[in-house]
């Protein structure tokens, strides 16, 4: 429970720090491997050293018998389930079978983690060797090794109505497949002027998050089960827990803890299941807390992905044909997202352009490499760097300046989008022009400095169902109980923000309160950009009710009707002119027995929302000619925006995004060398550091059209997604060389400007 | 096993561990002082930082046994009360933080810093800070609050 520490009687736009601020900077915020309970065990799992292996036998006698182990066991000991967050297909130990380096054939729970470590290396498993398949092209053809023998059998929710055409495991090693058409793209094609294609590599990437998934489980003799869990979702997590223990979803309760980063990696269960397994195997309370070399090589990183486009044109640069075949490498298992296909990815292959005729494929490939999962904007920075680099190339080609191409192409009020939605107030054109003109996007430049340009689309996310339940005290209190856990984004302090500002109240008199999934309103939770807008809006919804009761009360104390009194400035104001004031209109109320009053808010997705949001950015880079490092001098950063609830927290999603966007263009590669993850610690795996921020210029196109409450839009996927196409775009302004696989290293610049040399 | 002693946040604290004993685990799990927080392990991401006589260490690299007869300061040292220091106070102001799970550590280097240079520029906090690895802020923000807590503000 936290108190905000602000006083102020406008809550919205309020640069007010995070409220559980005390907790995290005095170490007191509790995070799960922070969680410690009479009798823990410490489990640890032993991983398969093999990308493909038939499981031949697993001994673990002799791994009992270490002092201290309490249970040692493996997929024998468990119910035959699978897990997922929509398709399941992972086991929570390996059956039979492993897949990937890195998957759990055996768990231990002992009494310290050396006894654990002792015990998983007693245990023999003797494995008989399968051929593997690691890139996903060679994992489609028709004699290619198959990773799953059932595919079809595995378990998943309908498939939701999206558009185009959605198949499971149509061919080899295919997991999902979409097809996605509008117009005729022959048509379309036939009538281009120019046609270009042009194919991208895009590795995997790790989210990052410096906290390691960790998790808890204790098991009461009445059967209750309680876990904690890095997961921003918990009554998703509740979900599929109970399914994967067989038990009703109120038999588990998930209980809330501090999140050290999300970025999407965190809406997987990872060893949750297992975790309640050894508990129970162990009858004793069982912590997991994984070490960084197993979140790089065993947990859920971006898709890679091979993209190629085609794009049809006229000479004048108007687009009209477009395909695109976007080939996501998912790994051993697809479980690890909440949908059967990287939407995001499909979403963002046409860019914000007009395109009349298309067609999108999407396939998700099994290969005998580490599961992969959902990382910020999913999808969109893997085909935002394809249709961006492709769009500079197409406008090069055409002789038009990369911006010019763009502003002609860009979708305006009253165009459909490619996939179909119709936008109100479309911001596409200001935000680039915004962003150019911050930049001086025609102002010379120094030799070997380029500028270059990307954008990005992405609407508030607008899925699920939003709970909220506001309590008014005698003493003035405003506590907020949500279901949401709160990822580090600040969603606490913007849903203490919207009560403040519907109740006209200090911020300072607004408690959050975190429930767990037992005592909070369901919630979807975090994720998609949905949680200023949803849980605001039910938060915003219960904050009206509470603020109509008093209003009622007050028409009460005065003898008049409700429609003859409002509340202004924390006074209720009848029509004849009676007043009476917030302290005094309590005090009564809690004489008349009516206080505490608690009310709930939900708010439940309808449809895609009617506005969408923009990011538009230039990277400034000098390239060295002699070593090919190239250096980003500055990043303009201009976003779409409605109400700024807190423009503390939201210039922090700014700025965060588009350093990790800044990673995944310059620095971040997760090396996978047949099927082994090479970059196994964050001395290989390199996160930016301090020293690698460029300037940045941040521009807000304000418009108050938001979806969401007081008409705020979405932030926290926007900027992460176009830096490295703006990055790649501006190396070639400025030394002439084209890179169209990821990440943009000195090494990859260095051989392109020798062999253009040669070419001369 | 060894018997060891030490102060850590200016208590005294004396217990027996194995040889092997990080210094991280023994703060963590021994004292149950869990703000040091265990990122990557291998003393690069700074999450683990702790001051050890003044220092900053990654805790993750150092043995319990290192830190015998000496001084040791946590996160949780460094409030007086409910009052608290000026770093921890401009990390809330200026969003220095936005998961929290390396700020212990940014906290704790930073007031390394500031102890041997009062009054640093933007260029060497960047150096300083970059064995603390923070996934959230993009950096920006925390160079903010150690300039401010540098310059005595005490609110943006």
């Amino acid at each position: 429970m936290e108190k905000a520490s602000m006083e102020s009687p406008h809550s919205i736009g309020q640069p007010a720090g995070h409220v559980e601020g005390p907790a995290k900077v005095t170490g007191r915020a509790r995070y799960s491997a922070d969680i410690a309970l009479p009798g823990m065990l410490w489990g640890q799992a032993l991983r398969s050293p093999f990308p493909h292996a038939r499981i031949v036998s697993i001994d673990v006698t002799a791994a009992r018998g270490v002092p201290g182990v309490h249970a040692v066991i493996s997929a024998a000991d468990l119910p035959d389930v699978r897990i997922g967050r929509f398709l399941r297909d992972i086991p929570v130990l390996a059956r039979d079978r492993v897949r990937f380096i890195g998957e759990k054939v055996v768990a231990v729970a002992a009494e310290t983690p050396d006894a654990a470590e002792e015990a998983l290396g007693l245990v023999e498993v003797e494995y008989e060797e399968l051929p593997a398949v690691f890139d996903p092209i060679a994992a489609m053809s028709p004699d290619a090794p198959r990773i799953h023998e059932h595919p079809e059998k595995y378990e998943h929710p309908p498939i939701p109505p999206i558009g185009g055409e959605s198949r499971y495991h149509p061919f080899a090693n295919v997991c999902s497949q979409n097809i996605y058409r509008r117009g005729d793209l022959e048509r379309g094609m036939a009538a281009a002027e120019r046609t270009f294609e042009h194919s991208f590599v895009v590795p995997p990437v790790h989210q990052g998050y410096i906290e390691p998934h960790a998790c808890a489980a204790v098991i009461a003799p009445d059967g209750k089960i309680d876990i904690w869990i890095s997961n921003k979702t918990p009554f998703i997590a509740r979900r599929q827990l109970a399914a994967a223990f067989g038990v009703p979803e109120e038999r588990v309760r998930v209980n809330p803890t501090a999140i050290g980063g999300d970025f999407g990696g965190k809406g997987s269960l990872m060893d949750a299941a297992l975790c309640y397994f050894i508990a129970r195997a162990s009858r004793r309370p069982v912590k997991m807390v994984m070490n960084y070399t197993e979140e790089l090589t065993a947990g859920n990183p971006r898709h890679a992905a091979l993209i190629t486009l085609r794009t049809g044109v006229t000479r004048d640069g108007a687009i009209t044909g477009h395909r695109a075949k976007l080939i996501f490498n998912c790994g051993a298992y697809g479980a690890f997202i909440p949908l059967h296909f990287l939407h995001g990815g499909v979403h963002a292959a046409t860019g914000p352009y007009r395109v009349p005729n298309l067609e999108i494929e999407a396939l998700r490939v099994y290969t005998n490499t580490v599961p992969r999962g959902h990382f910020r904007s999913p999808g969109a920075p893997q085909t935002t760097f394809a249709i961006e680099s492709h769009m500079d190339m197409i406008a090069h080609g055409l002789g038009i300046d990369p911006l010019e191409f763009r502003l002609r192409n860009v979708l305006v009020d009253g165009d459909e989008s490619p996939m179909g939605e119709r936008f109100r107030h479309i911001r596409c054109r200001e935000t680039l022009s915004a962003a150019a003109d911050t930049a001086a996007w025609s102002s010379p430049k120094p030799p070997n400095v380029g500028r270059g340009i990307g954008i990005y689309e992405r609407a508030p996310g607008a899925f699920g169902t939003s709970g909220a339940t506001l309590t008014l005290d005698r003493d003035s209190k405003l506590t907020l109980l949500t279901g949401a856990a709160d990822t580090g984004t600040g969603s606490f302090t913007v849903l203490a923000q919207v009560v403040a500002e519907e109740l006209q109240a200090p911020l300072g008199d607004v408690i959050v309160c975190q429930g767990d999934t037992d005592t909070a309103e369901w919630e979807e939770g975090a994720g998609g950009s949905r949680l200023t807008h949803m849980a605001g809006r039910a938060t915003l919804t219960a904050a009206g009710e509470v603020k109509r009761e008093l209003i009622a009360l007050a028409a009460r104390h005065f003898n008049c009707a409700a429609e003859q009194v409002e509340m202004r400035a924390r006074r209720f104001i009848a029509s004849d002119g009676r007043e009476l004031d917030w302290d005094a209109l309590l005090a009564w109320a809690a004489e008349h027995e009516a206080l505490p009053l608690t009310r709930s808010g939900s708010f439940v997705a309808s449809g895609h929302p009617e506005v969408t949001c923009y990011a538009a950015q230039v990277a400034e880079v000098e390239v060295d000619r002699e070593t090919g490092q190239v250096r980003v001098r500055r990043i303009v950063t201009a976003h779409d925006v409605g109400t700024i609830i807190n423009p503390l927290t939201h210039q922090g999603q700014i700025e965060g995004g588009m350093v990790q966007g800044l990673g995944q263009a310059m620095s971040e590669h997760l090396l996978v060398r047949d099927g082994s993850v090479t970059t196994a610690h964050l001395g290989d795996y390199k996160l930016p550091t301090a020293m690698d921020i460029p300037e940045l210029t941040t521009v807000l196109v304000e418009s108050l059209t938001g979806p969401g409450p007081f008409a705020g839009k979405a932030i926290g996927e926007l900027s992460n997604v176009s830096p490295p196409a703006a990055i790649a775009n501006a190396v070639f302004d400025a030394v002439g060389v084209r890179l169209t696989e990821l990440p943009i290293t000195a090494e990859k610049v260095y051989r392109e400007l020798r062999a253009m040399e040669r070419g001369k | 096993m060894k018997s060891i002693r030490m102060r850590v946040n200016g208590q005294p604290v004396e217990r027996e561990v194995p040889d092997h004993r990080l210094l991280v685990d023994f703060i963590r799990y021994d004292l149950g002082l869990t703000g040091a927080k265990e990122g990557c392990s291998v003393g690069v991401c700074g999450a683990c930082t702790v001051l050890l006589n003044g220092q900053p260490v990654s805790s993750c690299l150092a043995l319990a046994v290192m830190a015998d007869g000496g001084e040791v300061t946590t996160i949780e040292g460094l409030a007086e009360g409910e009052r608290l220091h000026p770093l921890q106070q401009a990390f809330i102001d200026y969003g220095g933080f936005q998961c929290g799970i390396c700020t212990p550590g940014q906290i704790m280097a930073s007031k390394a810093l500031l102890d041997a240079n009062p009054h640093p520029s933007a260029e060497q906090i960047k150096e300083w800070m970059m064995g603390n690895l923070c996934r959230c802020t993009g950096y920006y923000k925390i160079i903010e609050a150690i300039q401010a807590a540098a310059a005595g503000k005490t609110g943006p």
